[in-house]
């Protein structure tokens, strides 16, 4: 239980609470019992698809009833559907975990669901006697778009960012990474203590790097005046300091500066950092030490 | 302002010996599907503070087996549920503290677990897929409960694990997340149970451990977040495991967890002044467990268990936690 603050209530009040729940609990529980006996016959009706979205809409946490579904879909809808048909089911039921992540943004159980959906969604209908991505494709910009507003809602939610990846990495056409990185640029702009948009940033920036899209010694530079703005914009908040200090470990120890020029300028940084930030002083100091110890000729082969 | 405060245990083993007593809440019913675990951080809690057979063994012991999945070959949360790694993890936990491991049939259900093994390495929770490090952990745990670890594919295990750790030292959830304590928990603790902490880049991830100190003394999971209890164990745990703990300020943590205690109706919440629940009081006192609280049992840190049951199984591994103080 988070967030939910204490409340105390006299006894009558509680009293009161209870009879009020008790028809609700009643109406619960027979709606559960229902569903599982069903589940236990295997009965793979429309009927029992229609009850499992009863009482998922009462506890989107109930696991074993998204299992079921699941099953009701395999076993008995699927079956006798045609490859359009089976494509509208499940944009139906990527709309059902979109209205219940409104109110659940952070149920594993939803971002599993809709997963899965997503996974067997059919290519595409046949365009001029040839096959089509397009059911693919419109189902994953619907869910680009999806993640975007959960995103916004919450920047942080580290669900949504992990299902944003998943999107990304599967999409039945690829964008190109610097889409992503623009996407991290927006965020951190927005909130430069949004340390989910720097790791993005930061397998997306490896990556470009890796397969030569990107100039490492350019990018480097640029993101090093990024963080030296950062901190000017909002110096008074001591916790991004760390995050943008790890940013810079990244820049600084995995891929060494690479020139002279650049290594004085993360020096002069770590200096300031010192004086805004005295409490991590010595771990500043001991970053600069690092740097100060890398040999130059280190500098060409590490890049 | 806390400096006074203390565990207030007789209060907390009455909360959790009511918890199952609340049939007429319907959040009780709203939940559970998360029972076996509660079962299990009660009685861990309940172990900790001194007072494991506060609840009925049989009784206990009657649940958990009503919850195996035939089918499955694991155990649901509930009867009825289906079997899922989290759940079938507790129920090993909840056997083994409750010395019943006779009543599992444990070929079946060391099956199940190595059936949810992916090419990749990591585990699924059940047969539909979902996959995390937190799953990867369960399976390893477990198995080296049962003694059946010899069964695991060590090398692709731990080779997803790397591919999770981050620039941070920090590890996520899969392959390219966000660092998080709980999954560093996850990460770090299996390591220590496959004897790979060589892996870990120990000085910058306890590092960006300490820094989850807040200066109200709480831990938060991730940067810029709250302080909640529960990452008093998440945190304190892989520092233990990385023979860390003095790296942050524990009178501060202790007096921030002991504030979160609920005064009148026993257990511990999330943070002060919120309700209290069953997972936080078990993280709470496990976290002053590892910190040295007087009074209390020692905790394993890798296997969030009582530590003396571990070491007769021979799994003890090199952690440290701060001493026992006295009364």
């Amino acid at each position: 239980m988070h967030n939910v603050r204490r409340v105390r209530q006299s006894p009558a009040a509680i009293q009161a609470n209870k009879e009020r729940e008790r028809s609700k609990i009643v109406d619960y529980l027979a709606l559960t019992n229902d569903v599982i006996s069903r589940k236990k016959n295997k009965d793979w009706s429309r009927d029992a698809f229609d009850v499992t979205q009863k009482l998922l809409e009462k506890n989107p946490e109930f696991y074993t009833i998204w299992n079921y579904r699941r099953n009701i879909m395999l076993n008995g809808i699927f079956p006798d559907s045609t490859s359009e048909q089976l494509n509208n089911i499940l944009a139906s039921e990527l709309m059902l975990t979109t209205t219940a992540l409104k109110d659940h943004p952070k149920v594993y159980w939803l971002w599993n669901h809709r997963r899965w959906c997503l996974q067997n969604i059919p290519d595409g209908p046949i365009v001029e006697e040839k096959p089509s991505l397009q059911w693919r494709i419109d189902n994953w910009n619907k869910e680009l778009a999806v993640v975007d507003k959960m995103l916004n809602a919450d920047p942080r939610n580290f669900m949504a960012w992990n299902y944003r990846r998943y999107v990304l990495a599967s999409m039945p056409i690829q964008r190109p990474e610097t889409a992503e990185l623009a996407y991290t640029t927006r965020k951190i702009s927005s909130s430069f203590s949004n340390f989910s948009a720097w790791h993005q940033r930061s397998k997306i920036y490896t990556s470009l790097w890796r397969s030569g899209q990107l100039d490492p010694v350019k990018s480097r530079d640029e993101e090093l005046e990024l963080i030296h703005n950062a901190i000017y914009t909002d110096p008074d908040d001591q916790r991004c300091m760390d995050s943008l200090v790890y940013y810079n470990r990244l820049l600084l120890q995995k891929h060494r500066p690479h020139s002279t020029e650049l290594r004085g300028k993360c020096l002069v940084l770590l200096q300031q950092l010192e004086d805004i930030d005295p409490p991590r002083r010595y771990r500043y100091r001991e970053t600069a030490e690092e740097i100060r110890r890398i040999q130059p000729h280190e500098v060409a082969e590490c890049v | 302002m806390t400096q006074d405060l203390k565990l207030l245990v007789p209060l907390h083993v009455s909360y959790i010996q009511n918890l199952g007593k609340s049939q007429d809440e319907l959040a009780y019913h709203l939940t559970a599907h998360l029972r076996m675990n509660a079962i299990y951080w009660g009685l861990t809690a309940l172990y900790i503070m001194g007072h494991k057979d506060a609840l009925d063994r049989e009784e206990m012991i009657g649940f958990v087996m009503s919850c195996w999945d035939e089918e499955a070959g694991g155990f649901g949360a509930h009867p009825d549920h289906d079997a899922h790694i989290l759940s079938t993890l507790s129920a090993i936990q909840i056997l083994i503290m409750q010395d019943a491991l006779d009543r599992l049939d444990v070929d079946r259900v060391v099956k199940f677990i190595l059936s949810l093994q992916q090419p990749s390495g990591v585990f699924a929770g059940d047969s539909f897929g979902e996959v995390d490090t937190r799953f990867l952990y369960c399976a390893v745990n477990a198995l080296s409960l049962l003694g059946r670890l010899f069964e695991l594919d060590v090398e692709r295990t731990v080779s997803y694990i790397c591919e999770c750790k981050n620039y941070d030292g920090g590890f996520g959830a899969t392959a390219g997340a966000e660092s998080h304590a709980a999954q560093v928990f996850v990460c770090v603790a299996a390591l220590a149970i496959l004897d790979r902490l060589d892996v870990v880049d120990q000085q910058t991830l306890c590092w960006w451990l300490s820094e989850r100190q807040l200066p109200n003394g709480g831990l938060n999971g991730r940067p810029q977040k709250l302080e909640d209890v529960c990452y008093s164990f998440w945190v304190l745990s892989a520092l233990s495991i990385l023979n860390k703990m003095t790296w942050i300020d524990s009178e501060k943590l202790v007096s921030f967890i002991l504030s979160a205690q609920d005064p009148e109706s026993g257990g511990i919440a999330d943070r002060p002044g919120d309700m209290a629940d069953v997972f936080h009081t078990q993280f709470g006192v496990a976290g002053l467990s590892l910190l040295g609280y007087p009074g209390l049992v020692d905790l394993d840190p890798v296997y969030c268990m009582p530590a003396s049951i571990i070491e007769a199984r021979g799994l003890r591994k090199g952690w440290k936690s701060l001493p026992r103080k006295s009364i």
